[in-house]
């Protein structure tokens, strides 16, 4: 019970922290700051708390709460914590003071504006991992645009009015098409007393027939693909990456990325198991597809952000890969590689965010030998690219390794038995593996090493980082440690629900023939 | 007529007569030449004293028949009209800043009058009545704004119109006269006399010739395309709260009647792709010209005709469930349509108020008001959390739920084009800079109450949509 009180209050301090924004006087952002880091970090104390509480070895919903919200259409607020969305519900709130911290210094405009744009959007990504009820995701997944929408258009970069439209334009045209999916689901699913019912619960035991599903399912998957996002649906990221302010960049690549994958995990596979079959060899293509060309993408960049931004293409097609093996591992490997890539992203954002506010600059070939003048910047850039590469004993590489696993483990039986399409795409995967190497270490070498040189460095002489930034820096270097190190915790609290995802989405549901 | 029957025509027409009332004092106001201080207040009074009426009698359940065949009323009439006057007060709120005398009230109230009527006509003649006793008034109402040259050309293109639909709307009424031998609005089908719903598909020529006029006079009365372009010239031309007028009530009061024209009748072919097509035109050319206004007050006569598209889709879905649909989306509309008027923040005159680029850089002279046209255009747009989306989302889904796939993919697809105009007002009040040459006007207290007013409106059906839809079922 005191468990429920506590979810509902880590979904709603973000918007009283917003509406409490509306008492603080305007010409005074110290408080300001102050109040969003405060209402920030007990969600996130409270979100830990949770955590802990939160009982790996039950199945289904804990700490639910469910009040009718449209009772003529079976709509409720229905939210609750289970092994989907516990380990994204903890990024998300770990995130929060992080990007509160960072834009310290760097928003002077307009700052009441973007800390209650921070905290909605806080309020819609917690809504939207949390909700298991349709309408309710609906409304959130939506409402998450809005904020967004504003935090780039106003405190982006030079073409950001372009990159913003564009964000906005694209996503909301998958989600036109998800509403009328969903519209279609729910009204050919009548209970038994003719009423209808959006609770996920109940969608999921639904039976429609294959050319139904394929319908929805592509619409669903649109939406979703945008959103993760999957070559050829990513043309907008890149510029909403690059025109977003440092802080708009790490809920993007951190949360906001996540909600495509995630999608996928809760919605569009489960509720359309005979339809994701038929289409696994596209979407497999399609995610292999998105990692070697995400990949090669970010070797050729000379903008730092449009690097990173184009990583996580690639890094997502990783997660899509694990979801689509259907093999424990490589589910659970997913789940892993969304948390991992939300904090190694977000971290590198976080960092080139801090180094574009000393120099002014995002372009790789005006860097150089860093390391001299920023030595610890250096070593927390080190950190997270080799973390971002993959290697052993930091997150990125339980994710990958465990996502090629799965593939794998798919693959091999299937090659024996003649079909070698799978192992192709497991091996072409494995590639994307190289060539991130490759990216990032060109990266890396170009940026810290080599001559020294940075913009306006002979002006101001660069300063290293102060103690708020390294303190936001250590806490995700720990945390990228911790989940490479101990990754058992995580995979424990998610083993059910991967055994659920599975089970759901092999399990064929065709209508039953009429006698 | 007996007492009984006075008494019971008394209660039933409570609201109207309150509206009476009003007027009545209003002239003698004007008589007594207090009309500039008072006539507001009492305009005021009068409709939401109205309005509360209806309101109360509409939750107790009342109905009653006190003029059988031509007027009866019912809770969801009461409500409707409980709904038409509601949406009035905040456009009486947004006046007193602009009109000091008493001939607005006057002529609002008159309008209002009609608009009432036409929610409890049972008969064509009752519906006529009130469809000309809601126009008349408002082809002046436009002319008010005369100081401005073109007001006198867009009011008479309006007039003339909105002449044709009337004169329309009366041949098709005859003709089914003619056909069918009653002047109900629906007759008993059993009997095989027929009714707007099914007469296209009779196979009588005058009762085919008939629907087709009264069908075309409802197109014309709430702009859609084809039979919309008076709308852009005549909100342009009007001042800021009879545009706000003509946008929401008459418009409410006119879907409203459609809602009550088509009864509990199922549309079928060629009826229902008449009123499927022309409204998915609507809502795409709507959309589509809006993108390309520089005129606020034009771009919102094309937003409303894609919206007046949306609330004829209502009509396609199951007929239990069209009134709660169209009025929850009329509720949503009008209030944030409303409350981009009162928060339209003042200009040196009117003309300049009225461009774009006005609004440039708002944020940075009124983060109020452009917070509130802010989150009016978003709920235009449909965009989740606000109330336009419900009212989207239930329109959508009795098309759907009625098997019109389809139609609704077709209408989405088609509010989609819509999202960008509304976004790129956003995006001149909070993303551009603020550009030096705007006068920041004064903004009246009145018109502040009227956005609070339409907020906490908004608010309410944002937040107990399930409340409010519980009341609106049959």
């Amino acid at each position: 019970m005191l468990e429920a009180v506590a979810l509902n209050a880590v979904l709603f301090l973000p918007l009283a922290g917003a509406l409490g924004l509306l008492l603080v006087p305007g010409d005074q952002p110290a408080r300001v700051r102050r109040l969003t880091l405060v209402v920030m970090a007990i969600g996130l104390a409270l979100t830990a708390w949770l955590y802990i509480r939160y009982d790996s070895n039950a199945a289904g919903l804990q700490f639910q709460s469910r009040v009718p919200w449209v009772a003529a259409w079976g709509v409720n607020y229905l939210i609750g914590l289970d092994g989907y969305n516990i380990l994204l519900v903890m990024l998300t709130a770990f995130l929060g003071p992080l990007v509160t911290a960072s834009a310290f210094t760097a928003i002077t405009k307009d700052v009441k504006l973007f800390y209650a744009m921070v905290l909605l959007i806080q309020f819609a990504m917690l809504g939207t991992f949390l909700a298991q009820d349709l309408f309710l995701f609906y409304v959130f997944w939506e409402t998450m645009l809005i904020p967004m929408f504003l935090m780039i258009g106003i405190w982006g970069g030079e073409r950001r009015i372009y990159a913003t439209i564009k964000f906005f334009l694209y996503t909301a045209f998958g989600s036109i098409l998800m509403l009328a999916a969903i519209i279609v689901l729910v009204v050919s699913l009548p209970g038994a007393d003719g009423r209808l019912s959006f609770a996920f619960a109940d969608l999921v035991q639904a039976r429609l027939p294959l050319p139904l599903q394929g319908w929805l399912l592509a619409a669903f998957a649109l939406s979703f693909a945008i959103k993760v996002p999957m070559v050829p649906l990513h043309t907008w990221l890149p510029d909403a990456h690059v025109q977003a302010p440092t802080a708009g960049s790490v809920i993007l690549a951190g949360v906001l990325l996540k909600m495509g994958t995630y999608g996928f995990m809760k919605l569009g596979f489960p509720l359309f198991p005979d339809a994701t079959q038929l289409f696994t060899p596209v979407l497999m293509l399609l995610a292999v597809v998105s990692i070697v060309y995400g990949a090669c993408l970010a070797l050729v960049q000379d903008d730092i952000k449009k690097i990173i931004a184009y990583s996580s293409i690639s890094h997502l097609g990783y997660v899509m890969m694990g979801l689509l093996s259907l093999e424990l591992t490589g589910i659970q490997g997913a789940v892993i590689q969304m948390v991992s890539h939300g904090l190694v992203a977000a971290g590198l954002f976080l960092m080139v965010g801090m180094i574009y506010e000393r120099c002014h600059t995002r372009e790789l070939s005006a860097y150089g030998g860093l390391a001299r003048l920023l030595p610890v910047y250096s070593v927390f850039f080190m950190v997270l690219t080799l973390a971002s590469v993959g290697l052993p004993t930091t997150s990125g590489f339980t994710g990958e390794f465990l996502v090629l696993l799965g593939a794998f483990t798919v693959a091999w039986p299937q090659h024996l038995a003649g079909h070698p399409l799978p192992l192709a795409l497991a091996v072409g995967a494995v590639s994307g593996i190289v060539l991130g190497a490759l990216y990032m270490l060109r990266f890396a070498s170009g940026f810290l090493f080599g001559a020294a040189k940075a913009p306006q460095a002979e002006a101001h002489p660069l300063a290293d980082l102060d103690g708020r930034e390294k303190t936001i820096l250590a806490l995700i270097v720990v945390a990228v440690f911790a989940l490479g190190l101990f990754p058992g915790e995580p995979l424990r609290k998610t083993a059910i629900a991967a055994q659920q995802f599975r089970q759901l989405v092999t399990t064929s549901r065709l209508p039953a023939l009429a006698p | 007529m007996n007492a009984a029957t006075a008494g019971l025509a008394f209660t039933a027409m409570l609201p109207e007569h309150l509206l009476l009332l009003g007027m009545v004092l209003l002239v003698g106001l004007e008589i007594a030449g207090r009309g500039r201080r008072l006539s507001g207040t009492v305009a005021l009074a009068c409709v939401g004293a109205a309005a509360a009426t209806a309101a109360s009698l509409a939750l107790q359940g009342y109905s009653a028949t006190p003029f059988a065949g031509h007027f009866s009323v019912a809770p969801a009439a009461l409500l409707g009209q409980a709904v038409v006057l509601a949406l009035a007060l905040p456009v009486l709120l947004m006046a007193r800043g602009e009109f000091t005398g008493g001939e607005f009230p006057a002529l609002l109230l008159a309008s209002l009058y009609g608009a009432g009527l036409m929610q409890s006509a049972d008969s064509f003649l009752t519906l006529f009545l009130g469809l000309e006793i809601l126009s008349l008034p408002v082809y002046v109402l436009v002319l008010l704004a005369y100081r401005r040259p073109q007001c006198a050309e867009a009011a008479l293109k309006y007039l003339v119109l909105g002449g044709a639909a009337t004169a329309m709307f009366l041949m098709g009424a005859s003709l089914l006269y003619g056909s069918a031998g009653s002047l109900g609005l629906t007759p008993g089908q059993a009997l095989g006399i027929p009714s707007l719903g099914t007469a296209l598909g009779s196979g009588d020529s005058m009762a085919r010739a008939a629907a087709v006029l009264i069908l075309v006079a409802l197109f014309m009365k709430a702009a859609i395309v084809p039979f919309h372009s008076w709308a852009p010239d005549a909100y342009e031309a009007a001042s800021v709260p009879v545009t706000a007028y003509m946008a929401v009530v008459v418009k409410a009061a006119v879907l409203l009647a459609a809602v009550r024209l088509f009864g509990a009748t199922e549309l079928v072919t060629p009826t229902f792709d008449l009123v499927a097509v022309l409204p998915l035109l609507s809502i795409v050319w709507g959309n589509l010209a809006a993108m390309r206004q520089t005129s606020l007050r034009r771009m919102v006569a094309y937003s409303s005709i894609a919206h007046a598209g949306y609330l004829f889709y209502a009509l396609l879905g199951a007929p239990a469930g069209r009134l709660q649909a169209t009025v929850f989306y009329l509720l949503a509309y009008g209030l944030f349509n409303l409350l981009l008027f009162a928060a339209l923040p003042a200009a040196g005159d009117d003309r300049e108020r009225d461009r774009l680029p006005q609004l440039q850089g708002l944020f940075q002279r009124s983060p109020f008001a452009a917070l509130m046209i802010g989150m009016a255009m978003l709920s235009l747009a449909g965009i989740p959390p606000f109330p336009g989306f419900v009212g989207k989302f239930l329109i959508f889904k009795n098309v759907i739920a009625a098997g019109h796939t389809g139609y609704a993919v077709l209408g989405l697809l088609g509010s989609y084009l819509g999202i960008y105009f509304y976004l790129r007002v956003t995006q001149l009040m909070f993303m551009s800079p603020d550009s030096p040459g705007q006068v920041a006007g004064t903004v009246t207290v009145s018109a502040r109450v009227a956005s609070l007013v339409c907020m906490a409106g908004a608010l309410l059906l944002l937040i107990f949509p399930g409340w409010m839809l519980g009341h609106l079922l049959p």
